[in-house]
C-alpha cells in the first residue's frame, strides 16, 4: 500500500463513521476550548477508533500497535483534523502512557495496560502539576509509600485534563522523602476510580471545566504499578514529552488551516477584509502558518538535529504553534468587531471566542513559554546556567 | 537535508568564506570552487547542478557577507542555463562560458522603467544590486527578460550603506539586447528566493556570534549567558532563525521543481508555489535577519555598536535585503494578492 492509498482508507473510514448515525453528532466537537462537549459519545467513538485499529498505529506489531512508519501516522492525524472528527479522549494513554510503557514498562505492564489503551476501553488523565510544583515540576509534594505489598498515595495534582472521565492517572510522585529534589519521585499507575481519589472540576476562562483538581488520601495502587525504577520517576516523566508529539503536531497544522480559513471568510463575510490594518494581519497569519508548517515538517520531520535548534526542537515548535494560534484567536475576535462582545445564554460562547481564550492556555500547558525558552537556550544554544 | 553533494559543497564554501580575503577570491571563488557555474549547464562549462546548490553557496557566502556579486552572477547563470539548448537569441550562448569561468558578473534590473522597441531597450534603473561590477545586466521589460552588455549601458556606481554589496543606477539608451526565454517574473522570484537564503545564513551567523559572546562575556561576576533577560532573547531568536532556514529551503525547493529540467507533471503547481515563496520568503528571512542583527548589535553592548565589530555590516545588510526587490509592506500586500486572500 502506498502512502496516498493509506491515506484514501483512512479518509474513506472517517467520512463513513462521522456519517453514520452514532457518530454524526461529534463532527467538530470536543475540540479547542469545547472538551467537555459530548464526553459520553466521544467515549464511544474512542472504542470505536480502537475496534477498527486506528489507536497505536505506530506501536510495535508484538505490542498490539500496527508499527506504522512515522509518515503514515502524520497521515492520520491529517485526515484526521481535516475530517474535524471530534477531540480525543484516549490521547493522553495513547500519546504518552503507552509510549513510556513501551520504553519503560515491564513485559506485565505492557500485557495488562496497552492493550486497554488500543481498544479506547481504559481512559487515561496525567498527574504531574500541583498547586505548589507548575514549572517547578521538580519540587512537587504528592507523597507514596509502599506499605504491605501497595502504593499510598497521598497528595494533590491540578490540571488534571480528563480526570473525570479516566480509570487510570499516569501519576508523578515523590516516593523517598530524604532524597533530594529530582531523585526519590516515581512514576506510578493509580487507578482514578477509588474511594482516596476525589475529582474536582476547574472552571476556567471559557466558563465550562476541562481540567480537574485530583485529591489523593490514602489511594492504593499495587506495589507492581511503577513505570521504571522507583526513584527514576523524573527521567520516566519527562523522557516521553515532546516524543510524540511531533506526530500530533504535523496532524494540527491541518487544523490550524481550517481555523484559519474560517477566520478568513468570516473578514470576507462582513466586509472587514477591506480593512488594510485587518487585510494584512490575515496576510500575516497565513503566511505565519506557511513558516510554522515549513519548521515542524523539516525539524521534526528528520531524525538528525536541526543546524539551529539543536536537541530543541520540539520546544521551537511548541513556542512557535503556540504564539501563532494565540495571535489568530487575536485577529479572529477582532474581525468578528463588536459582536465578539456577545455571550449567548448560560454564557455559550462562539467558537471564534473559544479560540480566542482558550489559546491562552496553549503558551501555559505543556511546560510554559517561559520554561521552553530556558530548554531552548539551555539545550538549543548551549547557554550556560545561572 | 543536504544531499551527501550538497554537504560536501557546503563544506568546502565554508572552508573558503573562513580563509578568504582580498581581491583573489572572487578568482578562487569561480575558478578552483566553480560556483558561479553551479547551474550552469555542462556544455556551457558549468557544473549542471541547479538552484539547490547554487542556494547552499548563498546561504554560506551571506553567512560571512562575502563582498562580492555572487548572488546575482549564480543566478543569472541559472536564469540563462533554462534556455538550456535553445538558440533563443544566443543570450545563453554568448553568455553562459563567461558566468561558468568568472569572467563575466551579472546584475539584475527588475522595476518598471526600462522598455523595449524593435529589440533594443530605452530607460534607467535604480538600486540595481551587484551592478557596478557587472558585464553583463539581464533586464526586465514588460513580462519579458533580456540580456545586455554592461559596455551597451551608461553605469553609475553608487555609495551604499551596505559596503559589502555594490549598487549602481544603470541607463539604457538604445541598447541592443537579446531575448531570455525565462519570464521576467520568475526570475524576479528567484532572486528573491536566494536573497531569503542568504538572509537566512547571516541571521544564523548573528546568533552564533551573540550566543558565542554570552558565553565569555562576564558582569556581575558571571556569564551573561546565565542571565534569563538574555537567554530568552536567544531563544526567541533561535526559533527565528530556524524558521527562517525551512521557510528559504521551502522556497528553494518550489525554485527547483518549477525549474525546466523537473519533471513536467510538476512544475507548473510548483510555479505558483514559487510566485508566493518567493515574497514570502524573502519578506519573513529578511525580517528575522533584521532581528538578529538588530538583536546582535544590542546583546553585544557598546562593542556591538563600533566600527571594528562585524555587527554594523549585518545590521546595514539585513537592512537593504529587506528593502531589495519588495519592501516587506509591498510583499505583504503581493502573497496576500498571489495567495487569494483578498
Amino acid at each position: 500500500m502506498t502512502d496516498e492509498e493509506f491515506r484514501a482508507e483512512v479518509r474513506g473510514w472517517l467520512a463513513a463513521r462521522l456519517a453514520s448515525a452514532e457518530f454524526a453528532c461529534l463532527a467538530g466537537k470536543g475540540g479547542t476550548g469545547r472538551a467537555h462537549e459530548f464526553v459520553a459519545e466521544r467515549m464511544a467513538w474512542e472504542r470505536r477508533l480502537g475496534a477498527d485499529g486506528w489507536i497505536g498505529l505506530g506501536w510495535p506489531e508484538d505490542d498490539g500497535g500496527r508499527g506504522l512508519p512515522w509518515r503514515r501516522q502524520v497521515i492520520f492525524y491529517e485526515e484526521y483534523a481535516r475530517a474535524d472528527a471530534p477531540g480525543r479522549v484516549g490521547h493522553i494513554g495513547e500519546q504518552l502512557v503507552a509510549p513510556t510503557l513501551l520504553t519503560f514498562g515491564t513485559p506485565e505492564q505492557k500485557a495488562r495496560f496497552l492493550p486497554g489503551i488500543a481498544a479506547g476501553t481504559e481512559l487515561w488523565c496525567q498527574g504531574y502539576s500541583e498547586p505548589g510544583a507548575g514549572s517547578d515540576l521538580a519540587g512537587l509534594r504528592t507523597r507514596a509509600a509502599l506499605r504491605d505489598g501497595e502504593w499510598h498515595v497521598d497528595g494533590q495534582k491540578i490540571w488534571t485534563s480528563l480526570a473525570h472521565v479516566a480509570d487510570w492517572c499516569f501519576l508523578l510522585a515523590r516516593t523517598s522523602a530524604d532524597a533530594e529534589r529530582h531523585r526519590g519521585l516515581s512514576c506510578l499507575l493509580v487507578p482514578v476510580r477509588q474511594p482516596g481519589v476525589e475529582i474536582r472540576p476547574i472552571r476556567q476562562i471559557t466558563g465550562t471545566a476541562e481540567f480537574n483538581e485530583v485529591f489523593f488520601d490514602d489511594a492504593r495502587t499495587d506495589a507492581g504499578n511503577v513505570a521504571g525504577e522507583p526513584g527514576d520517576g523524573w527521567r520516566v516523566a519527562l523522557g516521553m514529552l515532546g516524543v510524540e508529539r511531533g506526530v500530533s503536531n504535523l496532524g494540527q497544522l491541518i487544523g490550524f488551516q481550517r481555523e484559519f480559513e474560517s477566520v478568513l471568510a468570516a473578514a470576507r463575510g462582513n466586509g472587514s477584509i477591506a480593512d488594510p490594518d485587518i487585510a494584512g494581519r490575515i496576510a500575516d497569519a497565513w503566511t505565519g502558518l506557511q513558516v510554522l508548517r515549513f519548521t515542524t515538517e523539516e525539524v521534526l520531520g528528520t531524525a538528525a538535529p536541526d543546524p539551529v535548534a539543536g536537541g530543541a526542537a520540539a520546544n521551537v515548535v511548541k513556542l512557535m504553534w503556540t504564539s501563532w494560534h494565540q495571535r489568530l484567536g487575536e485577529l479572529a475576535v477582532d474581525v468578528i468587531g463588536p459582536d465578539a462582545m456577545l455571550a449567548g445564554p448560560e454564557y455559550d460562547l462562539s467558537d471564534t471566542q473559544r479560540l480566542f481564550l482558550f489559546s491562552r492556555a496553549e503558551t501555559i500547558f505543556g511546560g510554559s513559554n517561559e520554561i521552553q525558552r530556558n530548554i531552548v537556550a539551555e539545550r538549543g544554544l548551549g547557554l550556560p546556567r545561572g | 537535508m543536504d544531499t551527501p553533494e550538497q554537504a560536501a559543497l557546503r563544506e568546502a564554501v565554508r572552508d573558503f568564506c573562513r580563509k578568504q580575503s582580498g581581491p583573489g577570491a572572487w578568482d578562487r571563488l569561480t575558478g578552483e570552487l566553480g560556483l558561479t557555474g553551479l547551474a550552469v549547464p555542462e556544455c556551457y562549462g558549468g557544473s549542471g547542478a541547479g538552484l539547490a546548490e547554487v542556494a547552499v553557496a548563498v546561504e554560506e557566502t551571506g553567512r560571512v557577507l562575502l563582498p562580492a556579486p555572487y548572488l546575482s552572477t549564480a543566478l543569472a547563470g541559472a536564469v540563462l542555463g533554462e534556455d538550456g539548448g535553445e538558440p533563443a537569441g544566443g543570450a545563453a550562448a554568448g553568455f553562459l562560458p563567461g558566468i561558468a569561468s568568472g569572467a563575466l558578473r551579472a546584475a539584475f534590473v527588475f522595476g518598471d522603467s526600462v522598455q523595449v522597441t524593435d529589440g533594443r531597450l530605452a530607460g534607467v534603473a535604480r538600486h540595481v544590486l551587484d551592478g557596478a561590477e557587472a558585464g553583463l545586466f539581464v533586464v526586465r521589460a514588460g513580462e519579458a527578460l533580456f540580456a545586455v552588455r554592461a559596455a551597451d549601458a551608461v553605469v553609475t556606481p553608487a555609495g551604499t550603506l551596505d559596503e559589502t554589496r555594490s549598487q549602481a543606477t544603470v541607463e539604457f539608451h538604445g541598447a541592443p539586447c537579446a531575448r531570455v526565454g525565462c519570464p521576467a517574473g520568475r526570475a524576479e522570484d528567484l532572486l528573491r528566493v536566494l536573497l531569503a537564503v542568504e538572509s537566512a545564513g547571516a541571521a544564523a551567523h548573528c546568533l552564533d556570534v551573540t550566543v558565542g559572546y554570552l558565553k565569555t562575556r562576564v558582569q556581575f561576576g558571571r556569564p551573561i549567558g546565565t542571565f534569563q533577560a538574555l537567554r530568552h532573547r536567544c531563544a526567541d531568536l533561535a526559533v527565528e532563525v530556524t524558521s527562517a532556514r525551512s521557510t528559504a529551503y521551502a522556497a528553494v525547493r518550489a525554485a527547483v521543481s518549477s525549474s525546466t529540467g523537473s519533471p513536467a507533471s510538476a512544475v507548473s503547481a510548483a510555479a505558483a508555489e514559487l510566485a508566493v515563496l518567493g515574497p514570502l520568503a524573502k519578506r519573513h528571512c529578511a525580517d528575522v535577519f533584521w532581528h538578529a542583527a538588530a538583536e546582535m548589535i544590542q546583546l553585544h553592548g557598546g562593542i556591538g555598536f563600533t566600527w571594528e565589530h562585524e555587527a554594523h555590516r549585518y545590521l546595514k545588510r539585513a537592512k537593504t535585503s529587506q528593502l531589495l526587490h519588495g519592501t516587506p509592506a509591498e510583499l505583504r500586500r503581493l502573497v496576500s494578492q498571489r495567495a487569494g486572500l483578498s
